[in-house]
């Protein structure tokens, strides 16, 4: 039983260049979304193991996060989009409450470094390098971003391998995955950086480190708002 | 065991491919079909026999066995299909803790007679790092020992290599001591014979049984067939599950249900994210409110 994804309110037309818009457009939009993540990802991570974990547990925690978060706004769903001032309050709730883990997942970080500095010492290696710190806040960040371009667009994207496409109301030109993929871009390059500026600034008690990355991610959900909103 | 697996890639592979042939109009005659698809089937079973063949063939191949296998199980009804991975994950606690559990009796036996567990089983081997300068491939063992020691000696790869190789040693650390002490062959004997039971073999490989992965496979099928939101859901459920299935093995020092954590957790996140998340992120993605 497949669920089927309400597009109703965007409107819909069959393209003029329908024979393009078929899997190559799908896997477009899929790599335009994750590209650069993948690329990282390739690079950078695939070459240690504890990395590669670092990323998955990440997008867990992330998931987790956002089921919690669904779990708080399900009685309120569907929002009625004509008026649209609910969306605003639910993404700043949403923000807040991810930066909250963010902190959360911070003091996790600075157990579990101390457990690896303790086993470092017994077995006579020296400790972790400010290289193999920020190695894992990318680690942690781009399981954060890998997570969140999945679930907003690649979950979305499936009607997108057919003959036709879907237009935005407000450009009429452009598709809405293409929107969608790149908004998921930066959003994913967003998380990724901003993990490993806010541990930075955490580990050296910059407050103006500290204070940028909330306030990036708020001002980046409340400009989607306000386009939805115009 | 080589008889089952030679029907499952035969008669369950053999269904599949014609599903396919018929799909995308392959021009294969029956003749050419059969004989290609009993060669596939024969290197199948001497691939899961015998264990000369190149590793990535055996696991290429149980990995085929399992596809299959699996795929076969989603037919199940959906309601059945649940409640059959809940009541599995259960047997499994019971019949690998238990003290009367046949699947620790079997392990016991094993152990106490010295040989391999009869069974499919898929094993992980660790992957040899080709830039910490170690390019022999004498033998797993001998190369994973060969990196630990080069991870000390080489200046360049230095911080690179430990902070690599210490996180994971926790993990593998009594293989690691009982192969690099070079002790005398019968101790290192029992300490290989006790860690193959609990499913750390000797070349530092994690054994995982087949049946797991078919099970794991039936839970992603299925969560698949409502949609790819809750396919991610559960990998990564099956992910974190399996992760601290291993956690636990490394405590714990003795064979252990992988069934039960990682079903639980698929389970679990399966209905959340149908229940809740599903309305949420389509109400968000469709609007492009995204944070």
């Amino acid at each position: 039983m497949k669920k089927k994804v309400d597009f109703s309110h965007l409107s819909s037309s069959p393209s003029p260049e329908s024979a393009i818009i078929t899997v190559a457009a799908g896997i477009g939009y899929a790599l335009l979304a994750l590209g650069p993540s993948l690329a990282l990802f390739v690079t950078v991570i695939s070459k240690k193991p504890f990395l590669i974990l670092t990323v998955l547990s990440s997008t867990l925690l992330w998931l987790v996060s956002l089921i919690v978060l669904s779990g708080f706004w399900r009685p309120f769903l569907p929002l009625n989009s004509a008026a649209s001032w609910p969306f605003a309050v639910l993404i700043i709730t949403s923000v807040a409450f991810q930066e909250g883990l963010r902190l959360l997942f911070w003091k996790v970080y600075k157990r579990l470094e101390d457990m690896l500095d303790a086993f470092a010492d017994r077995v006579l290696k020296p400790r972790l390098y400010p290289t193999d710190k920020m190695l894992i806040a990318l680690a942690g960040g781009l399981g954060h971003g890998a997570a969140h371009a999945v679930f907003f667009c690649l979950s979305v994207l499936t009607p997108a391998f057919g003959p036709a496409t879907f237009f935005t109301d407000q450009c009429p030109k452009l598709p809405f995955f293409l929107v969608s993929s790149i908004i998921a871009l930066a959003f994913a390059t967003i998380h990724t950086f901003s993990m490993v500026i806010a541990f930075n600034g955490y580990s050296d008690g910059n407050k103006v480190d500290q204070l940028f990355v909330p306030v990036v991610h708020l001002v980046a959900g409340m400009v989607n708002y306000f386009c939805l909103s115009s | 065991m080589g008889f089952s697996s030679f029907i499952v890639l035969l008669f369950l592979g053999g269904e599949i491919a014609l599903f396919l042939i018929r799909k995308f109009s392959v021009p294969i005659d029956c003749f050419t079909f059969l004989v290609l698809l009993f060669n596939f089937a024969a290197v199948g079973v001497f691939a899961v026999f015998l264990s000369k063949m190149a590793i990535i063939v055996t696991q290429g191949y149980l990995v085929a066995i399992g596809m299959l296998v699996a795929y076969w199980f989603t037919l199940l009804p959906e309601w059945t299909t649940w409640v059959l991975l809940v009541a599995l994950a259960l047997y499994d606690l019971a019949a690998v803790l238990l003290p009367v559990g046949p699947l620790r009796l079997l392990v016991e036996l094993a152990i106490s007679r010295d040989e391999d567990i009869p069974a499919l089983v898929y094993e992980a081997r660790p992957v040899i790092n080709h830039d910490q300068g170690s390019g022999e491939y004498e033998g797993q063992r001998r190369a994973w020992r060969r990196r630990r020691e080069s991870g000390n000696d080489s200046e360049s790869d230095h911080n690179i290599g430990t902070s690599d190789a210490e996180v994971t040693a926790p993990l593998i650390q009594n293989r690691v001591s009982s192969v690099v002490d070079g002790q005398e062959s019968s101790v290192a004997s029992t300490d290989n014979s006790f860690l193959e039971g609990i499913g750390l073999g000797s070349s530092g490989a994690i054994k995982l049984g087949l049946g797991d992965f078919i099970f794991y496979s039936v839970l992603v099928g299925r969560a698949a067939m409502y949609d790819f939101m809750t396919v991610y859901a559960c990998y990564l459920a099956i992910i974190a599950g399996l992760g601290v299935t291993l956690m636990l093995l490394a405590l714990y020092q003795q064979a252990l249900p992988a069934l039960p954590v990682s079903i639980a957790f698929g389970v679990l996140f399966y209905f959340l994210t149908r229940l809740l998340l599903e309305e949420f992120v389509v109400q968000c993605s469709l609007n492009l409110v995204m944070f």
